[in-house]
C-alpha cells in the first residue's frame, strides 16, 4: 500500500481548507510527522505499490522522498511559528496548499509510468501556485503569473516529450508498459531518432521546472514572492521532483546507449544555468532573490554532474540532498531575516551577528554549507563532480565550472557579509524563539553528519541510483 | 476559331451585366428594389453619347489612359478560356504576357491620373501603384503552383477540358485556398468592398474611383467597360475553378460556367453588402493573407506530390 | 492521399496564419474555438480501431476545447471589459510571414523524422510541430495576457495532435492528460487573470513588467 505515501496528505489538504487556523496549524504538524513516519516505514519495508502499473519504489524516489519528508517536517514546525508572527489573509489556503503541494510532490517520487510522473508534475505546479500569491500584492501576483505561464508551458513540452517516447516505442515496435523501469530494460529497441527528441523535450520542461538557465525566470520571482516556508519547500523539494523526472528519462537514454547525447545536453544546460546564476549574484540586491539564484546554480552544478556520469552523477546525488537540506534551512532563516528588518533588500539589513545572533549562526553556516566550504556535504559533491569531469576528459567543462564556483563564491561571501557585518540601524522586533530556528539547526546539521557518517542503508540507496544510471565506476 | 471569337466577343458584351449583378444583390440587403439589370449597358451609352471635355493642363497622356486600360482588358480576354473553350490566343508562356498587359492598363491609368497634377489622383495613383504589388506577388505564387501541377506556362492549359477538375484532383483541399487567394485578388485588383468602395465619393478614402474623376463622357466609358472586363477576366478563372467539371456538352459546359459566374458575383455582392471598407492601413494585411494563402497552398501541394 | 484527413489538417494550419493576423480578441478566441474543433476530430478522421469509449472521450475534448473554454474566455473578456486588441511586439505583417516561414520550416524538419506506421497523413506531423512553435510565438510576442493563454491552448493543441494520431498506445491517458492540462491551465490562469485585473485595473502584461533582476 505504497499509494498511502500520498493519499494521507492530500486527504489532510483538502481537510485543511474547511478548517479554521486553531485546527490548521497542528494538521499541519502531525500530517508532517505523520508522512515522515510512513515515507520511513516504506524504505524499511519496501511494500508493494497497489497500483504496480502506475507507481513503484525506486531507489532514487525513495531517497527524494525521504528528504522530502524530513524537510517537510522540519519546515512545517517552522511554518507554525512563521504564521504566528506573520499576518497572512487567508491561512487555511496557504496550509491546504502547503499539504496538496506535500501531496502532490510524493506521487512525482513514486510514480513509475510516464504519464502519471508528468501528471504528479503538473499537479504540483498547481498545488504551488496558491503558495506564492499568499501576500496578495502586485508583485507576488506578477510572481505567480509568470511561474503559472512559464511552467505550463514548459509542462506542456515535457508532455510532448513523454508523447515522443511512446511514439519511439510505436516505431520500435516495442510491447512493453509505458512505465520508467519498463522501458529502461527495453531501451535498446526503442527508436533513437525518436527517444533523443522525447529526451531533449522533457529536458527542456522538466527543466523548466526545475530551473535551469535559460528557462529560470520564473525561479527567482516566485522565491522570493513567496512566503519563506513555501520558498523553503519550493527551493529544497519541488527542484528536486522536476530533476527526478529529468533523472529517470537519463536513466533509458543510458540504457538505450545515448548516454552521450543526453550528457552532452545536460553538461550544457547545466553550465549555462551556472554561469547566468553567477552573473545574477554577484550585482543581487534581494537576499532572497540570492538565494533562489544559488539554487540555479546547484541545479546547474547537479545537471552538470548527471551529464558527466560515473563519479560526476555521484557527486550530483550528493549535492541534491545537501543542497536541499541546506537551501531550505536558508530559506528558513531568511524568513526571520525579514520578519526582523521588514524588508527584502539586503542594503535594509546589517549587523545581522548582534541583532539576532541565533540567526546568524544559522544564517552563515548555511552560507558557508552552500558556497561549498568543507566540512558541508556540497564540498564533497561539488569535488566528486569536478573529478568526475576531469575523469572523464571534460576539461573545459570542468574548468568553466570551477571557475564559475569562485566568481560565485566571492559575489555570495561579499552579500553574505553585508548582511551579517554591516552597521544597521534597523530596530528588530522579532524575538527569536526556539522554533524559529531549531528546525534550520537540524537540517544543517543533518547535512553535516550525512558528511561524515553515512547511514549504511542510505549509502546502498545512492549507490543503487547512481548505479542504474552509468554502471557504476 | 470562330467559336472562340464569339465566345470573346459575348464575353465583353456580357461583363455589364454580370457587374449590374452586384448592384442587385446590394440593393437586396439594403432591402432596396435596386437598379434595373441592364443599367450599365443605359450608363455606357449615355456616356458614350456626350462629349469629352479636357483640363487644359492634361496632355495625351492623359487621353491614352482610358483607351489603353480598356484595350489590355480587352486583349486579356482573347487569353481567356471561356467555359472550357480553347482561347482566341494561347502560346507558351502567355500567363506572363498576361500578367503584364494588366500591368500595362494599371500603369496608363496612373500615368493619366498623375497627368491632371491633382493632389487627389496622386494619391489614388500612389495606392493603386503599391497593393497591386502584393496582389502581384500572390499571382506569381499561384503560378508557381500552377506550373508544378500541370508543367504548363498557358493559361489556356489549366481550364479547357478536363484540366480544372485535374488541378483539383492533383492538388486537393490546397486547391481551396488557392479559390480564395485569387478572390482576395479579385476584389483588390477591381476595387471592391473591403479593400476600395466603388461607390463612394469621398476622394481620400478612394483608391481606383479617386484616379478616373476628371475623365467624362467616352473617356469614362471606356474605362468602365474595361473595368467591367477586367473583373469578369478574373470572375471566370475562379468561376472554372469553382465550376471544374467537364460534361462533354458545350450547352451544359456554358451553364456550368455561368453558373459559377453568378456564383462569383454573388459572393462579391455579399462581401460589399456584410462588410465595412478597411482602414487604409489593414488592407495591405488583408492582401498579405491572399500571399499566405497562396504560398501555403503551394507548399503544401508540394509536399503532397512529393 | 487521405482527402478528408489532409482537408482537416490544411484548414488547422490555416488557422494558425489566421491567428498570426488577428488583431482583436474576439476574432482571436474564434479561430481557436474552430481549431479546438478541427483539432479534436481529427482522431475520429483517422479512425485507428475506434471504441465506444474512444468516441465519447473526443466528444468530450470536442465540447470542452472547442465550446468550453473558448465560451468561457470570451465571457470572462466581456464581463470585465478588458482591451480587446492583442497588442503585438512583433507586427501583423511580419507575423504573418513568420508564420508562412515556420510553416516550411515544420514541413522541412518533419521529413527527418521517420513517421511510425500508424500515421495517416504526410501533413500530421508538420500541423502538429508548427502548432506547437506558433503558440509559443503567440505567447512571446503577443503582449495581452489573454492573448498568451490562447497561444498556449494552441501549444497544447499541437501536443494533442501528436498525442492521440501518432501514439496508439496510452492514448487515453494522454487525452486525459492534456485535458487536465488545458483545463487546470485556464482555471488557474483565468482566476490570476481575474485578479490581475482587480489590482492593475488591465490585463496588459507589460505592468507584469516590475520584477527584475
Amino acid at each position: 500500500m505504497v499509494e498511502i505515501v500520498f493519499l494521507a496528505p492530500f486527504v489532510t489538504g483538502v481537510i485543511a481548507f474547511f478548517v479554521p487556523r486553531s485546527l490548521g496549524r497542528p494538521l499541519l504538524v502531525l500530517t508532517g510527522a505523520l508522512h515522515l513516519l510512513l515515507s520511513i516505514l516504506l524504505w524499511i519495508r519496501q511494500p508493494e505499490p497497489l497500483f504496480k502499473a502506475y507507481f513503484a519504489v525506486t531507489p532514487e524516489g525513495m531517497l527524494s522522498l525521504l528528504v522530502i519528508s524530513l524537510l517537510f517536517f522540519l519546515i512545517s514546525i517552522y511554518t507554525v511559528a512563521y504564521l504566528q508572527e506573520s499576518d497572512i489573509k487567508a491561512e487555511n489556503i496557504f496550509t491546504g496548499s502547503m499539504l496538496l503541494f506535500l501531496s502532490t510532490m510524493t506521487m512525482v517520487t513514486l510514480s513509475d509510468h510516464i504519464m502519471v510522473m508528468w501528471i504528479a508534475i503538473e499537479a504540483t505546479t498547481l498545488a504551488s501556485a496558491p503558495l506564492i500569491y499568499t501576500h496578495r500584492t502586485g508583485a507576488s501576483l506578477e510572481a505567480t503569473w509568470k511561474y503559472v505561464l512559464i511552467c505550463s508551458v514548459g509542462i506542456a513540452l515535457a508532455l510532448l516529450g513523454s508523447v515522443l517516447i511512446t511514439i519511439s516505442m510505436d516505431v520500435g515496435q516495442v510491447d512493453a508498459p509505458v512505465s520508467f523501469s519498463a522501458l529502461t530494460s527495453v531501451a535498446t529497441q526503442l527508436d533513437p531518432l525518436w527517444l533523443k527528441a522525447g529526451f531533449a523535450f522533457i529536458l527542456v520542461g522538466y527543466g523548466t521546472k526545475m530551473g535551469l538557465a535559460p528557462m529560470h525566470t520564473w525561479l527567482p520571482d516566485a522565491h522570493s514572492e513567496a512566503p519563506s516556508p513555501a520558498s523553503a519547500l519550493l527551493s529544497g523539494v519541488l527542484l528536486n521532483c522536476a530533476y527526478l523526472g529529468i533523472f529517470k528519462t537519463n536513466k533509458i537514454m543510458q540504457a538505450a546507449g545515448l548516454g552521450d547525447f543526453s550528457g552532452m545536453i545536460l553538461m550544457g544546460f547545466g553550465l549555462v544555468s551556472i554561469l547566468a546564476a553567477g552573473t545574477f549574484i554577484l550585482k543581487q540586491t534581494e537576499y532572497k532573490r540570492l538565494l533562489a539564484y544559488s539554487s540555479i546554480e546547484n541545479m546547474g552544478i547537479i545537471a552538470f554532474g548527471t551529464g558527466v556520469g560515473g563519479l560526476g552523477a555521484y557527486g550530483a546525488m550528493l549535492c541534491l540532498i545537501h543542497h536541499s537540506l541546506i537551501k531550505s534551512s536558508l530559506f528558513l532563516t531568511s524568513g526571520n531575516i525579514l520578519l526582523g528588518y521588514g524588508s527584502r533588500l539586503i542594503d535594509k539589513t546589517g549587523n545581522l551577528v548582534n541583532l539576532m545572533p541565533k540567526t546568524f549562526v544559522a544564517f552563515f553556516s548555511g552560507f558557508a554549507a552552500i558556497s561549498g566550504l568543507p566540512p558541508f556535504g556540497i564540498f564533497i559533491g561539488e569535488l566528486f563532480v569536478v573529478m568526475g569531469a576531469f575523469k572523464a576528459g571534460h576539461y573545459a567543462g570542468a574548468t568553466v565550472l570551477v571557475v564559475s564556483l569562485c566568481v560565485i563564491f566571492a559575489g555570495f561571501a561579499n552579500q553574505a557579509m553585508k548582511i551579517s557585518f554591516n552597521s544597521s540601524e534597523a530596530a528588530i522586533s522579532l524575538k527569536e524563539r526556539a522554533s524559529l530556528v531549531l528546525p534550520q539547526y537540524v537540517l544543517l546539521a543533518t547535512s553535516l553528519i550525512l558528511c561524515f557518517w553515512i547511514p549504511d542503508t542510505l549509502y546502498r540507496t545512492i549507490m543503487n541510483a547512481v548505479t542504474s544510471v552509468t554502471g557504476g565506476f | 476559331m470562330i467559336k472562340s471569337l464569339m465566345f470573346w466577343v459575348l464575353a465583353i458584351f456580357l461583363a455589364p451585366f454580370f457587374s449590374a449583378l452586384i448592384l442587385k444583390v446590394k440593393a437586396f440587403f439594403g432591402g432596396k428594389k435596386g437598379p434595373p439589370l441592364l443599367i450599365n449597358y443605359y450608363t455606357l451609352v449615355k456616356l458614350f453619347k456626350k462629349g469629352s471635355v479636357y483640363s487644359t493642363s492634361t496632355t495625351f497622356v492623359f487621353k491614352l489612359g482610358p483607351m489603353v486600360s480598356l484595350s489590355s482588358a480587352v486583349t486579356v480576354l482573347l487569353f481567356l478560356p471561356l467555359a472550357g473553350q480553347a482561347p482566341v490566343f494561347s502560346f507558351n508562356g502567355d500567363l506572363l504576357f498576361i500578367l503584364y498587359l494588366l500591368g500595362l492598363g494599371r500603369f496608363f491609368t496612373i500615368a493619366a491620373a498623375m497627368d491632371t497634377a491633382s493632389p487627389f489622383e496622386g494619391m489614388g495613383a500612389a495606392r493603386e501603384a503599391y497593393f497591386p504589388i502584393i496582389c502581384e506577388a500572390t499571382l506569381f505564387m499561384i503560378l508557381i503552383l500552377f506550373y508544378v501541377l500541370t508543367g504548363e506556362l498557358r493559361l489556356a492549359a489549366y481550364f479547357t477540358g478536363s484540366q480544372p477538375f485535374g488541378l483539383w484532383q492533383m492538388a486537393g483541399s490546397p486547391m481551396l485556398f488557392v479559390v480564395i487567394a485569387l478572390f482576395i485578388i479579385l476584389l483588390a485588383e477591381n476595387s471592391r468592398v473591403p479593400v476600395d468602395d466603388p461607390a463612394t465619393h469621398l476622394e481620400l478614402t478612394m483608391i481606383h474611383e479617386v484616379m478616373v474623376l476628371d475623365h467624362s463622357g467616352p473617356d469614362f466609358g471606356f474605362i468602365e467597360l474595361g473595368s467591367f472586363c477586367k473583373l469578369f477576366f478574373y470572375a471566370s478563372i475562379i468561376a472554372q475553378l469553382i465550376m471544374p467539371f467537364e460534361s462533354g456538352y458545350l450547352a451544359l459546359n456554358l451553364c456550368l460556367f455561368t453558373a459559377g459566374l453568378v456564383v462569383v458575383y454573388l459572393a462579391v455582392g455579399i462581401m460589399e453588402s456584410v462588410m465595412a471598407r478597411y482602414r487604409m492601413d489593414r488592407v495591405p494585411k488583408f492582401l498579405l493573407t491572399s500571399f499566405a494563402l497562396a504560398f501555403f497552398a503551394t507548399v503544401i501541394t508540394l509536399e503532397f506530390i512529393k | 492521399m487521405n482527402i478528408p484527413v489532409d482537408t482537416i489538417l490544411s484548414l488547422v494550419l490555416l488557422s494558425i496564419l489566421f491567428s498570426f493576423g488577428s488583431s482583436r480578441l474576439p476574432g482571436l478566441i474564434k479561430v481557436l474555438a474552430f481549431q479546438g474543433v478541427i483539432v479534436s476530430i481529427v482522431p475520429l478522421v483517422i479512425g485507428h480501431d475506434l471504441t465506444t469509449g474512444g468516441i465519447l472521450f473526443t466528444l468530450a475534448t470536442l465540447t470542452i476545447r472547442g465550446i468550453v473554454i473558448p465560451l468561457c474566455i470570451y465571457l470572462a473578456i466581456k464581463r470585465v471589459a478588458i482591451r480587446r486588441e492583442v497588442e503585438p511586439i512583433v507586427g501583423y505583417h511580419a507575423s504573418l510571414l513568420a508564420g508562412l516561414g515556420l510553416i516550411v520550416a515544420a514541413v522541412v524538419v518533419s521529413h527527418r523524422f521517420e513517421a511510425p506506421s500508424s500515421s495517416a497523413s504526410v501533413l500530421l506531423l508538420p500541423t502538429a510541430i508548427a502548432l506547437l512553435v506558433a503558440g509559443m510565438f503567440l505567447l512571446m510576442a503577443r503582449r495581452n495576457a489573454i492573448a498568451m493563454v490562447l497561444g498556449y491552448i494552441m501549444m497544447e493543441n499541437g501536443i494533442y495532435l501528436v498525442g492521440t494520431t501518432f501514439s496508439v498506445r496510452a492514448l487515453h491517458i494522454v487525452e486525459f492528460g492534456i485535458l487536465l492540462d488545458v483545463l487546470a491551465g485556464v482555471m488557474i490562469m483565468a482566476i490570476i487573470l481575474q485578479n490581475i485585473k482587480q489590482t492593475f485595473d488591465d490585463v496588459d502584461t507589460a505592468l507584469l513588467r516590475t520584477l527584475k533582476e
